[in-house]
């Protein structure tokens, strides 16, 4: 008895203990600032911040400069990708003098760095020439004219990016690069590498404030660097923002600070959103329709809940056997179990698939054709015994046997009486949807006969497996971000052009999968030309059948297997504190968070919950 | 036997203790003949998540797997690597307990430093950094291999210090005056003392292999070709049953791991009992 005591004294006071500790630990310094004026988004920053330059390399750089966030610096213009619109910021595309030459975009006038220096042709100059995205390949010069009215103190910067003709010759890539690249203040710049002797030594400081006055960073975006910790990145709104006048009618943003607390696990976000601590959030969140409770909200109010916008996939290194073989990866794509990978693997938020690369939602849907999907693409509705046997005609089609153990489990592949390999799908570790994709997609082959596992591992494995083509499928999400250049982009990044073909071991950007080499006696030439031509194609009913031979040749030849449509970013609010926020009842905006693209004008739109 | 049997059965809390650890192990190796247990089988009608149903007693996990059949095939997998771990760390302890106890002398110093050695390495440091190491092809037998590996110090340690108090008891001298080698001494003459011993020590190591199991599988370093108690905890953890309060992804299989240990160790502590005479009422 004294012993069961002492066990039943143990087990109250280590609990105990621990709820102390974790209670002693946990942050609670947020609540410094007012609830009613501060907006809590998260899902960006998972480390430490590390630097708040934006000549420093994306994957260093901290939320907001990272990535494509528009609060501190901006782009000249937005992708609306709700319309396809592309809006005015720091500047505004004139769209009827851009051609296949140059696009036209006009600097507006009144855009303004926060130490009061007009933006300018030099800013745009010095990030397209010093910047860390390589433009060169893209736009061979930027041509400046002023326009001026006659006995006018006032002008305007027209400013003309030529496209590069010897080099890519694609306007839509210039298009992308508009609305990704976020403009810095040269003449700030300018300073630090005369003052520091290089840039390469300017890119080592952190910016968190102006290191040649030591106050905060120059910036022309709606809010500025107020604070930031391991735990947190604060920003403070600029209530003499340029363009609270000149594109939001006078009106300041609803919000005075903006928080992304920094935590390292998405349970984290969905728990902290559960609780009205955080406002919106672009982290996954499963099963969100049982959070709707909790004032958990997102796009559209049932399943598939988002707007597609990404495709993860399965790239296939097509020089392997038998992965070389376009039977077989037909084969691999119809065992695949869809309905179950929208249901366990992404809760229902992928909807019905299709075959192809086009998403057949939304702005690309008006370039599929219906009738090939049925024709050319895998059947991805057989079920059970149906799909069994297609596979297994596919398989012996292409003389494939699959062995099988007593217990009718598989045991490996035969090919000519040889054994062949086990096949492995590689997935960073972690990821868990993508994991449970992995896994639901191997049970589905394996039960199909064809013999495939999973290969998780970790980023430092995946990254260089990844370009240097070590894989035989790997998962990824090429074109992840919606841009003006879709679906070419997509077609580019997994099919790619010839010219950037690699061979296995040498660094691939596009085309990881080696589909289509150069040479080879499967090498299709029409790949090659449609990709050159279709981003100079200004017809609309020939880039619309651009597009069908070139989704049709994809569908034939399989590289690789889309198995889900996700939304470009995920786009999760609470109506607790703020509300107002976009949805499909009222899409002002398109369901970004209030921090990338057109999505930013959200937050002149936000209000304070009653 | 028969006389220590009744002793113990005299005993409530043996009678307990072994009546749910019994009860564990006829679940784990009879289970699947009177419940279907396909731990693939997803049942894309119910869903994820599903809550309890004629079809799916405890309701299914995030894939749509039944839960019931997760909780069978993850306790015998549980069970395979505490009874596993607990051989290893038994054998290797009573083994070097046993060698450095009777030995003595400089190989009994070296073996002694090497069990301290490895009780002041934290073992689930150890534990981690050796899962970690091995991230492909982690299996249930390699689990239950490493955690034996690193749980055996203290089984030595206890060993040790009982076989050093045999050491100079006076049948242990009369059997070397009669010329019996060292191994036949150990095996015939101390071994059989320390039975009892043993067999509780091995009882504890099983129960700590099952929560070493449970605890390096919990933080997602557990064996990746099979199903275990602390890898249903995992899933449910990594697939926000926290956050969306779904208690049925956690509480039988903690509850499943709590009663065995515990089982376990009223075993134990009934044993003890008995066969200690200072604790013999």
């Amino acid at each position: 008895m004294v012993v069961l005591n002492k066990v039943a004294r143990t087990a109250l006071a280590v609990p105990a203990c621990c709820a102390l500790l974790v209670g002693c630990g946990s942050n609670t310094d947020s609540s410094a600032l007012p609830r009613e004026e501060t907006l809590y988004l998260s899902g960006q920053q998972t480390g430490d911040p590390t630097t708040f330059n934006p000549l420093a390399e994306a994957w260093q750089c901290a939320w907001p400069v990272s990535g494509r966030f528009n609060l501190m610096y901006e782009p000249l213009v937005t992708y609306n990708t709700l319309d396809g619109v592309i809006e005015p910021l720091l500047g505004t595309l004139v769209s009827e003098l851009s051609n296949n030459d140059s696009i036209v975009v006009d600097l507006n006038p009144a855009a303004k760095w926060s130490d009061g220096v007009r933006v300018n042709s030099e800013d745009v100059k010095f990030i397209f020439a010093q910047g860390t995205i390589n433009t060169s390949d893209q736009i061979s010069a930027i041509h400046v004219d002023t326009l001026r009215a006659k006995d006018s103190e006032e002008f305007t910067e027209r400013l003309s990016f030529i496209v590069a003709k010897d080099k890519r010759n694609n306007p839509l890539s210039v298009m992308d690069l508009l609305q990704a690249v976020r403009i810095v203040p040269a003449h700030v710049f300018n300073a630090l590498i005369e003052k520091f002797g290089s840039k390469d030594e300017v890119k080592k400081q952190d910016m968190s404030v102006n290191p040649l006055t030591g106050e905060a960073p120059v910036v022309s975006g709606p809010y500025n660097l107020k604070d930031f910790s391991n735990t947190k990145i604060t920003l403070a709104r600029r209530d003499d923002y340029w363009g609270n006048a000149a594109l939001h009618e006078g009106k300041l943003p609803a919000p005075k600070y903006i928080v992304h607390p920094i935590y390292k696990y998405n349970e984290h976000n969905t728990i902290a959103m559960r609780e009205g601590k955080l406002d919106a959030s672009m982290s996954y969140i499963p099963r969100i329709e049982r959070k709707a409770n909790s004032g958990v909200h997102t796009w559209l109010k049932n399943p598939p809940y988002y707007n597609p916008g990404a495709m993860p996939m399965f790239i296939i290194n097509t020089t392997k056997e038998p992965l070389n073989n376009k039977t077989f990866r037909r084969a691999l794509a119809t065992a695949i179990d869809y309905k179950a990978l929208d249901q366990f693997a992404v809760s229902k938020y992928s909807g019905d698939m299709k075959p192809g690369l086009i998403m057949t939602k939304g702005l690309e849907a008006k370039y599929v054709n219906d009738e090939d999907l049925g024709t050319y693409g895998v059947n991805m509705s057989l079920r059970d015994a149906q799909k069994i046997d297609a596979v297994k005609a596919m398989l012996d089609s292409v003389g494939i046997k699959s062995v099988w153990n007593d217990d009718s489990t598989l045991s490996h592949m035969e090919m000519k009486g040889q054994k062949l390999p086990t096949l492995f799908i590689t997935c960073p570790a972690g990821w868990t949807d993508w994991e449970a994709i992995v896994k639901i997609a191997v049970d589905g082959m394996r039960k199909a006969g064809i013999d495939i596992r999973e290969g998780f591992v970790d980023g430092g494995t995946y990254w260089p497996a990844k370009g240097n083509g070590n894989f035989d499928l790997i998962m990824d999400k090429p074109s992840a971000d919606v841009s003006p250049s879709l679906p070419w982009d997509r077609f580019n990044q997994v099919m790619g052009v010839a010219r950037d073909w690699q061979p296995i071991g040498s660094w691939a950007g596009t085309n990881i999968g080696r589909y289509n080499k150069p040479g080879s006696p499967e090498y299709r030439p029409e790949v090659d030309s449609l990709l050159n031509a279709i981003p100079l194609m200004t017809d609309e009913e020939q880039k619309t059948a651009a597009y069908h031979v070139l989704n049709r040749i994809f569908m034939e030849d399989q590289p690789a297997i889309p198995v889900v449509y996700l939304p470009e970013q995920f786009y999760e609010f609470s109506d607790r504190v703020w509300t107002n926020w976009p949805n499909e009842e009222n899409p002002y905006a398109p369901a970004q968070l209030p921090w990338v693209a057109s999505g930013t004008k959200i937050l002149w739109h936000l209000k304070l919950a009653k | 036997m028969l006389k220590l049997l009744k002793n113990l059965m005299k005993s409530p809390m043996f009678v307990v203790g072994i009546s749910i650890f019994i009860l564990t192990l006829l679940v784990a190796i009879l289970g699947p003949l009177f419940y279907n247990v396909d731990t693939n089988f997803r049942d894309i009608v119910a869903g994820p998540y599903a809550p309890s149903s004629g079809e799916h007693l405890l309701g299914t996990d995030h894939l749509g797997r039944d839960y019931v059949s997760l909780l069978i095939s993850g306790l015998r997998s549980s069970l395979y690597v505490g009874f596993l771990a607990g051989i290893i760390a038994t054998v290797l302890g009573v083994f070097i307990g046993l060698f450095g106890g009777f030995r003595g002398g400089w190989i009994d110093e070296v073996l002694n430093m090497l069990t301290n050695l490895f009780i002041v390495i934290p073992q689930f440091v150890i534990l981690v950094l050796i899962s970690t190491a091995v991230k492909d092809g982690r299996s249930l037998t390699l689990i239950g291999l490493i955690i034996g590996l690193t749980a055996w110090s203290w089984s030595a340690r206890a060993v040790r210090a009982q076989a050093s108090s045999l050491r100079s008891r006076d049948h242990i001298a009369l059997a070397r005056i009669n010329g019996a080698s060292s191994l036949t001494i150990v095996v015939k003459h101390v071994l059989p003392y320390l039975l009892s011993y043993v067999f509780m020590v091995f009882i504890m190591q099983v129960g700590s292999g099952i929560l070493s199991e449970a605890s390096i599988s919990m933080i997602g370093l557990g064996p990746l070709d099979s199903t275990s108690l602390g890898i249903i905890l995992n899933e449910a953890k990594d697939n926000g049953a926290l956050s969306d309060s779904i208690w049925i992804a956690f509480l039988p299989a903690t509850i499943i791991i709590t009663l065995t240990v515990f089982a376990l160790y009223l075993i134990n502590t009934s044993m003890e009992g008995v066969f200690n005479p200072r604790l013999r009422k």
